[in-house]
Parts: structure tokens; sequence; C-alpha cells
């Protein structure tokens, strides 16, 4: 049972680390908080179940389009509601939250209350350590997940576009001195931020169904990783994501399944007794 | 290369400068002097679009700067750097270069103006891996510097060099500063005012907000008024 709970931790972990990590990218860059972060994660979900399921679509490009289309919604959110709110991030949060229960509503009418599942991309499970049956579709979930963490750390770390990413979220009027449109840069980091919600919606769905207000607990649990972490860490939001995930599994596994979400808060509450800016946070930020 | 004329500037609803005009040509090195609150900043903020002027003109190399964005006139081959140094304190020396680099015309030539900066100022070269917050209160200002070069610039602002550092380092600095490539124009705001004075041709004077005085930094130099009330002698 214990490396049962652990596997489940880690594949867990990896969305909401996943999760995490857009959350992360728009609060540090753009000082913005979007509260419909788990409605976009679900929107990417209901489009590659509809993509596969309706239209007949192999999984990877249902997966591939749902992911580039809620990554141009979001362009579309940020040019619409966020840009005229700059300079006071109350409005944007009020405007998101509005948002997330829009989307819940509509999700509710057009796809109704019922879990929906988009197609496993492999089926049958895998024997691990010899111990246990394990299913091949999460482990496909997390090597699925980690790649696309280690891409977004290579973009992050290696390119021109992480660079001026990383420069403007520590100093946006100098970076914008140093000839960065942060202006555009804002609206692609948005539609990123949502792509990568997007992305972690289209890994787990096949695992966890989605239903119009299954994003909340994720988007939640992606708010805390952040926290935990330390705001504006990319390795926070890993190794957060992982701790949660873990906690999570590991107490449902040997205390009880209800208090799950219980767990992570008990964490949380821990770390920033002790560490108040977080994990990897810098004291003054 | 550099003219302004008659610029009126506001921070918020408060103005800081009245009617400032101001000539730099191709090649010069001109100082702006004036205490602290003169306007100083403020006119450099009105040059690289951060604070754009209500009324006047801002020209560079014949063409109006209005309505453009700082990013857009950095593209234009002006570079700045600030009062404070404002390095990227989280990335490393190399990166807070590399960072200088981001305008198209800098870019293409990275490497090589890489170089140029790391022979200006060695001291880079061994700091080269290391974080910039990390950085002596000096070195960070030689990375601010070098940051500025790497976009290659035609015009460089220098918002108070020797703030905060200590004399032999400010010295070594403007020392580096004189063997800088020819082509570029440098346009020096200071309260040091021995040290702008000394390594500029020309000099205006800023107080409160208005031009009073301009001239040959040597004339000025020997000025019994302004040795007075700017040197202390």
């Amino acid at each position: 049972m214990f490396a049962l709970a652990g596997m489940n931790g880690l594949v867990i972990g990896a969305i909401y680390a996943l999760a995490a990590l857009g959350v992360s990218l728009v609060v540090g860059i753009m000082n913005v908080i979007n509260f419909a972060h788990g409605e976009l994660y679900i929107l990417a979900g209901y489009f590659s179940y509809l993509f596969a399921n309706a239209f007949g679509m192999n999984f990877a490009l249902a997966m591939t389009l749902a992911v580039a289309l809620v990554f141009l919604f979001g362009l579309l959110i940020e040019y619409t509601l966020i840009r005229p709110t700059y300079g006071n991030d109350m409005y944007s949060l009020i405007l998101t939250f509005i948002l997330s229960i829009v989307l819940q509503n509509a999700y509710l009418l057009i796809f109704g209350p019922y879990p929906n599942k988009p197609p496993n991309w492999v089926g049958g499970s895998t024997l691990i350590l010899g111990s246990f049956y394990y299913g091949n579709q999460r482990l496909a979930a997390l090597i699925a997940g980690s790649a696309v963490i280690t891409l977004v750390f290579l973009v992050i770390k290696k390119t021109w576009f992480g660079r001026i990413i990383r420069a403007t979220s520590q100093d946006r009027e100098m970076a914008e001195l140093n000839g960065v449109n942060t202006k555009r840069l804002n609206m692609l980091s948005f539609g990123l931020g949502c792509a990568l919600a997007a992305a972690a919606g289209v890994i787990l769905a096949p695992i966890f169904p989605v239903t119009p207000t299954a994003g909340v607990p994720v988007a939640l649990t992606a708010f805390v990783v952040v926290v935990l972490g330390g705001m504006g860490s990319l390795w926070g939001c890993v190794i957060g994501g992982l701790i949660i995930g873990l906690v999570e599994n590991f107490g449902a596994a040997y205390i009880s399944t209800a208090y799950k979400q219980v767990f992570s808060f008990i964490i949380l509450i821990l770390v920033l007794l002790s560490r108040p800016s977080g994990l990897f946070g810098r004291r003054e930020a | 290369m550099l003219e302004i004329s008659g610029i009126d500037v506001f921070r918020g609803e408060t103005q800081v400068l009245w009617e400032v005009s101001l000539k730099v040509r191709p090649g010069e090195r001109v100082a702006i002097l004036g205490s602290n609150g003169a306007g100083k900043s403020s006119l450099l903020a009105a040059i690289t679009g951060t604070l754009p002027p209500q009324r006047g003109t801002i020209t560079f190399k014949g063409a109006p700067l209005a309505g453009l964005k700082p990013y857009q006139i950095t593209q234009l081959g002006v570079a700045l750097v600030p009062e404070g140094r404002r390095v990227y304190r989280d990335m490393t020396a190399s990166e807070n270069l590399e960072m200088g680099a981001y305008p198209r015309r800098g870019r293409s030539q990275l490497h090589r103006t890489m170089e140029q900066v790391l022979r200006i100022f060695p001291v880079l070269d061994e700091r080269k891996h290391q974080v910039a917050g990390t950085l002596s209160g000096g070195e960070q200002q030689m990375l601010a510097i070098g940051r500025a070069l790497m976009s290659r610039p035609e015009l460089l602002l220098i918002d108070e060099l020797s703030l905060g550092l200590a004399p032999v380092i400010t010295k070594e600095i403007y020392r580096a500063l004189a063997g800088l490539v020819e082509e570029t124009t440098i346009l020096l705001v200071e309260q040091n005012v021995e040290q702008a004075l000394h390594h500029s041709q020309r000099a205006y004077i800023l107080e409160s907000g208005r031009m009073t005085r301009n001239g040959p930094s040597a004339e000025l130099m020997a000025d019994d008024d302004i040795r007075r009330a700017y040197l202390g002698l």
C-alpha cells in the first residue's frame, strides 16, 4: 500500500506542479491571480473529450488541439478582461472569479453534471517493483506531466522568451527599457499560464473524468502549491506539487480519504509557520 | 543626435520640468548637473519614454520620439543605465548582459559585444556565472553599464553613476567609460559635479526643474558661482 500511495502521489503531484506553474507564471509576471485557472483546466478536459469522443480524433491530436484552443482563449481573456485592470490587482481577481462561475455554469448547461471521460491513451497495467500492478494510463500521465514540466524549465532557462519572462518578473520597468514589449509579454504569458492549466487538464482527464466543478479543488491546490513553494519560484512549484500530491495520498491511504484536502493545508500551515515566504520564496519579494 | 526643445514633464499631478531644452551632438559627452530633486532623472525618463512630456518635443537622430513606448525607443539605439543600477538580481551576470542585447540591434552581435564589454570590465568576466544580487555595488554598476552597452546604443544615458560607490571605484568606472568606443554618445546625470565636469565636454545645470545654465565643462569648472554652489570651494 505504501508504494501504491507513493505512485499515486507522484502522478497527482506532477499534475499539481503543472497547474501551479501556470499560476506562478502569471502571478510572477503580471501580479494577477487567475481565479478561473481551474475552469480552464476543465475546459481543456472537455475539449479533449469532445474532439476524441464526438469527432473521433486521435487522442494526441485532440489533446494538442485542446491545449492550443485554451491558449488562444487565454489570450482573449487577457485582452478583454485583464488588460483594462492593470494597476489594480483587485479588479482582475474579481473578474476572473466571475469568469470561473460563468464557465462552471456554461459547462453545466452544455455538458451536463455527469462526468465525461476522454479515451485512455494506453491500456493494461505494469508490475511495479514486483509488488503491485499499476495502471499504464497513470504511468503515461506521470511521464507526460514530467515531460511538460521539463519543457517549461528548458524554455524558462534557455530561451530568449524565458529570459525576458524572468527579467520582467524581477523588474518590469527595466525590462521595458531593455526592449521588452511588456504589454505583449503579459498577453503571451497569460495565455501560456492557461495553456499549462490545459496541459494538466488533458493529462489528468482520462484518469479523473471532468465535471463542471472538478476544476475547483485542482485550482485551489495549485494556489496552495504556489504559496507553499514560494511565490514566483518554479522549483517551488515542482517540489511543492510533489509534496502536496504525496501527502494527500499517504494521508488518504493511512488516515482517511475524507480528509484528503485537509492534509495539504496542514502542511501549508506548518511550512508557513517556519518559512513565511514559502519553501523557495525570497524573504522580501 | 538628441534634441530636446521646451519640454514640460509631469509626475502624476506634479510638474517636475519646465521648458527644458538641450542638445547633444554625435560623439559628445554631455553632463546634466543639479542637486537632488532638480529633475535630472525625470529628464532621462522623458527621453526613454517612461515619462512622456506633455509639451515640447524630443527628437533622436532627427525623428520625433513622441508616442513611442520605452521598448521602441530602446530599439532605436538609446540605452539607460538607471539610478540604483537595477540589475536583475536573481539572474547571473552573463544573463544580465544578454538581456541588454535583447533589442534587435544588439542580438545579432551578442557574442562580439559581450567580448568587448568583458574587456572593458574584466571583473565581470570573473563574475560571469555569479547571481547579480551577490555582486558588490561597484560590480553591479559595471554590470548595469555593460548591460546598456550590450544593445550597441548610439546614445548612452547614465543616471547617477557614482551614487553609493566608493570614490576609488567611481574613478575606475569613469576611466573605463573614457575608453569606450568613440561612436557612443553619452549623456551623464550626476550629483558628483566634479567628476561629471571632468568627464564631459559640455554641461547643463538643472535647478528645480529649469535649465539655468549651460556651457563647456571646463568653463563651468572655472566659474566661481558654480564652484561655490556645487563644489563647496
